[in-house]
């Protein structure tokens, strides 16, 4: 057996059948909307698909980390909305993106450092002091929003999610960026390795004279990062910054790492199966959408292949046990 | 000269506050966590002890407590419960419905409580008997039942419910508001269950470890159930309550209550990893928290505050409570 | 062969803890290419001795030389700059790792000029010291991958890379199959030969004699012996190591008697790995199950107590039909007293009173109505008649030792009126002279009317207790031996197959 997340290992990682559940979730979605709506497996279709995907993506490959070093981050849909209304109402205020950009970047990643602080130093367990964290990002984003949407943003931003770079959507050009990025990461650092190690044994780190503490604490910051990253896309889709933009979003971001095969315990798993995922969920929103599927019932119906696809997974691990 | 059958030497004499069982300790501190903000309330905001705001306070309790009461059972057997603010939902939502177009109240009253029932016991079904994780099938299933809700709904809004109704939120029996009542009543339930019948002690064998549980016999999966059955009942109960409060409902109702119930149960001395904790720790915890909130809400801080000081406390609760532990070893 | 100067010589260590003096002035000698045998029961400070020899504890008095001369060490990286590496138990290696990741974790080779991993580096090196210790292991294999023996492999190689010329293995073969614990011996005779030093610590007197070079006895914290193997024997070791004279052969008056059927197995065939097993206990024998590790003994015991699911055959408990889980094994009467007690005999977290009565609550409270105060009457007259010591039975298990530990399982099926009782591994992670009243207790419970199904690695222990044996291999019966049959001879012949190498 190969170890995960070597490209070269790819197909045979979905033999493995890690993400077996996710992958046929995604190819049974592809048929059944190919087939029920003409639009589907259109140019324009297509390209929306990825651009929505993306924001959700830029969160769910940091969340996958954080996932195999045994924590876990409930905070990133309120630290997105937080990102969003405070770039948001930066963006105004500078008239440029850039300066406000940075600032936000700062926050976000100081807001990473004080999840990985809580856990590691108070000894809080991540569910708890993410939960603990959530709150304060809420809270903050009401506090500089007073409720209110913050609107008026300059029509250069919205390039970062509307534009184009040589025939491809930017969001395109974001998410392969990314995915690269979090590969090189993952597979080809001390770095990487040293996070897979959090999560299947902290002491071997420790003993090797790695601080354990500071992986930890970079990988959050690395989650928070990537939101302030996020943020930019979010404020260019939405044209705007709000109170609520992203609340919950860590729970598909969550979703989207299980569906791919990342198991929330003894660090297993792979970036992949995580694209997988999120694809598997930007797939069934907009297939939904285009057979004219109330928002409810997509959500619905994402929560039921949610439930499905583990039972596949959960099925196959006991045959192979 | 090793004699093996009296206690090592290691053991230290302890005496005074280390001396008590540290479930005593946890409820302790929590009293008089409660008991300061309580002070210091009186004396900084006049509005704060008149009856009505007591009361105020207290019905907000109740209704935090009654739903915190089911996840409480739920965490202690280290499982999660992330759908009752959406069962809240759909029960209320059912539950005003056929106010509307039967006129029945006791047919509504078993409509939310059956709802909230038959919630609890597909979350249950999904956790005991497909082994899905209680994180993900609770997720899971909150999805589905918003989507329920939404299309129920059909994105419209039902208000106006006869007064006889609207007692359950506003009136009184014996000259306690009846939410109240029904806290201080399940509160007796609950510590009851967990502390005097085998169930109870099964559902920390279970919490503790499942696998020495399952091996002493114990019908683990028939525990499961019921843990997340209570939750869902208590989340029709409450469902019920909220309505009659409202006077309306409509499809997001209940959404935000999920993570102030998690907070009230984790506030209260609960562990997430199972086997420790009681529903007095959850009342108190849900006090705490309606306290907090609603001195802010007297001393006109912006309620934007309220999720950031949520975090907060739930942070702190939970360090001391590791601070505490860690004087045993 | 050993050279005059030790390599690393401690002299008068002591080390204590609040309320307790864990080492007292503590002398010892390693010397080049010896293995040395490190004796003690629980808490007599060897695995305070072994974190010292790792710089992870800071000595309060003593001093330490290297080939020598006078150094010090006091944490870790002194340690490593005088190649001293220790093997826990638990392995610190990371599953999902490959081989050469975890050999290299923390000293990753990296690009020159972009600091990322150089995967190709790293596994040429790994694969290099591999061959070199004759392991045939592939350098790219997920740790998970690997049997625990070949991890255990990994974690040398792991040491041994970083040079260490010092080696501590902590009880080594505990979960090592007889097979895998020849290979590890191959391994430390060649670890010799290049000259390295091993501090050796174990209880398997049939290692002490097989591969020590010399032994130390430790008590109390104390050095009590040092002697080479040619000069003592077992008895002796044990008598220093518990401080009198302990009988192990507790006399055990074996009453022949046809007696009612405890443990009636027909067929038997679990998906697990059990099969088709035949066997019986009856009331007041010990039956003793013995067999190499992965045999087969431990699937068996929870299939016969309904653990695990069985796919065909038939168990009968005092006549009747075991066709349910554990809930009907125990109406039927019978107990499992599990190997690993901690994760599968105990709630840790939990008191003593609530693990005592966790499998009888149905018993003693009909109605469903939970009465603290007779919880605690019926926890603290077993706690009474099993001499648990604990002070009180509030208190959480978890703070009790091993051998109270298992008290406690054993009352918990007491509680339940269990008559069939099947240990695994009764003694596993117990200190000698507790042993020895274990099995006196088990003794007391088939003279008053129970049946025993006893699995145990340990051979002289099946000897000395039991009626009967049955020895398994590959999921089948071997053979069974009567009591004058039984000795460890017979026992091995049985279950070691010839064609295996």
């Amino acid at each position: 057996m190969r170890v995960a997340d070597s490209s070269a290992g790819f197909i045979r990682q979905l033999q493995k059948g890690n993400s077996v559940g996710a992958s046929l979730l995604l190819l049974v979605l592809c048929l059944l909307f190919t087939v029920f709506s003409e639009n589907f497996t259109s140019a324009p279709n297509l390209i929306n698909i990825v651009k929505q995907s993306t924001i959700l993506l830029l969160l769910a490959l940091p969340m996958t980390l954080i996932i195999l070093s045994e924590g876990i981050d409930l905070s990133m849909g309120a630290l997105l909305t937080l990102a969003n209304v405070v770039l948001a109402s930066l963006v105004i205020k500078f008239g440029v993106l850039w300066p406000a950009f940075l600032l936000v970047l700062i926050l976000c990643a100081f807001f990473g450092w004080a999840n990985g602080l809580i856990i590691s130093k108070l000894h809080i367990p991540p569910f708890v002091a993410t939960l603990g964290t959530l709150g304060i990002a809420q809270g903050g984003a009401l506090l500089v929003t007073d409720g209110q949407s913050v609107v008026g943003i300059p029509p250069e931003i919205l390039y970062f999610y509307s534009g184009e770079w040589m025939g491809m959507a930017m969001p395109f050009w974001i998410a392969i960026v990314a995915c690269a990025v979090f590969h090189v990461l993952l597979s080809h650092t001390p770095w990487g390795n040293h996070v897979i190690a959090l999560g299947g044994n902290r002491e071997a780190l420790t003993l090797a004279g790695i601080k354990a503490d500071w992986v930890l604490i970079s990988v959050y910051v690395l989650s928070g990062v990537m939101c302030a990253i996020a943020a930019v896309l979010l404020t260019a889709r939405i044209s705007s910054g709000h109170p609520t933009a992203a609340l919950g979003m860590e729970f598909d971001a969550i979703a989207a790492v299980a569906l791919g095969g990342t198991s929330f315990e003894k660090g297993k798993g792979w970036l992949w199966g995580t694209v997988i995922g999120v694809l598997a969920v930007g797939v069934l929103r907009n297939g939904l959408n285009l057979m004219g599927v109330p928002s409810a019932v997509q959500v619905a119906a994402i929560g039921i292949l949610v439930i499905l696809a583990l039972m596949v997974d959960g099925l196959r691990d006991k045959q192979n046990d | 000269m090793t004699d093996h059958s009296a206690p090592s030497s290691n053991v230290q004499q302890v005496s005074g506050w280390s001396a008590l069982p540290n479930s005593v300790r946890v409820t302790l501190l929590r009293l008089i966590a409660l008991a300061l903000i309580v002070l210091t309330l009186s004396l900084t905001s006049e509005a704060f002890l008149t009856s009505n705001n007591v009361l105020n306070v207290l019905r907000q309790t109740a209704l935090l407590f009654l739903l915190a009461s089911g996840l409480t059972i739920v965490i202690l057997t280290a499982g999660l419960d992330l759908s009752v603010g959406a069962n809240i939902g759909l029960s209320a939502c059912l539950a005003a419905t056929i106010i509307k177009s039967t006129g029945s109240i006791s047919l509504a009253l078993l409509a939310g409580m059956g709802s909230g029932f038959l919630i609890g016991l597909i979350n249950g079904g999904l956790i005991a008997f497909l082994r899905i994780p209680p994180f993900i099938a609770t997720y899971g299933m909150l999805w589905i039942l918003h989507g329920v809700t939404y299309w129920f709904m059909g994105g419209e809004t039902i208000h106006g419910f006869p007064a006889d109704f609207r007692a359950i939120g506003s009136g009184y029996l014996w000259g306690i508001p009846i939410p109240v009542f029904l806290m201080l009543a399940f509160l007796l339930v609950g510590m009851i269950f967990l502390q005097r019948t085998r169930w109870g002690q099964d559902i920390y064998s279970v919490g503790a470890n499942r696998e020495a549980a399952r091996l002493s016999g114990i019908p683990v999966n028939s525990r499961l159930v019921l843990a997340y059955v209570m939750s869902g009942l208590m989340a029709g109960l409450a469902s019920l309550i909220f309505l009659a409060r409202l006077n309306s409902a409509e499809g997001d109702i209940g959404e935000a209550m999920t993570l102030p119930a998690i907070a009230a149960v984790l506030i209260g001395g609960t562990s997430l990893f199972g086997g420790v904790g009681t529903i007095t720790g959850t009342l108190i915890g849900a006090l705490i928290l309606t306290l907090v909130l609603n001195g802010m809400n007297l001393l006109s801080i912006n309620a934007s505050w309220q999720p950031l000081v949520t975090g907060v406390i739930v942070i702190a609760a939970v360090y001391f409570d590791n601070l505490s532990n860690k004087g045993d070893k | 062969m050993s050279e005059l100067t030790p390599v690393l010589e401690l002299r008068g260590i002591s080390k204590g803890f609040v309320g307790v003096q864990a080492l007292d002035d503590v002398s010892f000698e390693l010397h080049r290419g010896e293995v040395h045998i490190l004796l003690g029961e629980n808490g007599a400070g060897k695995s305070t001795l072994m974190k010292i020899l790792c710089g992870a504890y800071k000595t309060d008095a003593g001093e330490f030389f290297y080939e020598g001369k006078a150094v010090k060490i006091a944490k870790p990286s002194d340690a490593k700059t005088y190649g001293i590496a220790v093997i826990f138990q638990e392995f610190t290696l990371v599953p999902h790792l490959s081989v050469a990741q975890n050999i290299f974790l923390g000293r990753e080779a990296k690009g020159r000029w972009t600091g990322l991993l150089d995967q190709a580096s790293m596994r040429s090196q790994a694969q290099q010291i591999l061959d070199e210790l004759d392991m045939a292991i592939d350098p790219d294999a997920e740790l998970v991958s690997l049997g625990v023996a070949q991890q255990q492999m990994v974690e040398i190689a792991k040491a041994l890379s970083q040079n260490a010329q010092i080696l501590v293995l902590d009880e080594p073969t505990a979960s090592l199959s007889d097979k895998e614990t020849a290979k590890l011996f191959e391994m430390i005779a060649k670890l010799k030969s290049r000259g390295v030093a091993m501090v050796y610590i174990s209880h398997r007197m049939a290692e002490v004699f097989s591969i020590g070079d010399r032994i130390t006895v430790l008590r109390d914290g104390r050095k009590v012996a040092s002697r080479f193997p040619a000069e003592t024997n077992q008895d002796e070791l044990v008598s220093l190591m518990v401080g009198k004279r302990v009988d192990l052969a507790y006399a055990r008056t074996f009453e022949a008697q046809a007696s009612q059927l405890a443990l009636q197995v027909e067929n038997l065939h679990a998906p697990s790995g059990v099969k088709g097993v035949s066997l019986e206990v009856r009331v007041g024998e010990i039956v003793g199950l013995a067999g190499l590790v992965g045999s087969g003994r431990t699937e068996l015991a929870r299939a016969i107590f309904g653990a695990d699911p069985v796919s065909s055959g038939r168990v009968k408990i005092f006549g009747q039909l075991q066709d349910g889980g554990p809930l009907r094994a125990i109406e039927l009467g019978a107990a499992l007293i599990p190997e690993s007690r901690k994760s599968q005999g105990l709630a840790l977290i939990l008191s003593c009173a609530h693990n005592i009565t966790m499998a009888s609550l149905k018993r003693l409270f009909p109605s469903g109505w939970f009465v603290p105060s007779k919880n605690l009457e019926q926890s603290i007259a077993l706690i009474k008649r099993l001499r648990v010591a604990t002070p009180g039975a509030h208190q959480l298990v978890q703070f009790l030792s091993g051998g109270n530990q298992q008290k406690i399982v054993i009352s918990k099926w007491l509680s339940a009126e269990a008559r069939f009782f099947i240990f695994d591994e009764p003694t596993r992670g117990i200190d000698v002279g507790a042993k020895a009243e274990i099995f006196s207790l088990i003794d007391g419970l088939v003279k008053q009317g129970a049946a025993v199904l006893m699995i145990s690695s340990e051979l002289s222990e099946i000897v000395k207790v039991c009626d009967r044996a049955y020895v398994m291999r590959d999921g089948l019966i071997a053979g069974e031996l009567k009591r004058q049959e039984i000795s460890e001879e017979s026992i091995l012949a049985l279950g070691v197959q010839d064609a295996r190498g």
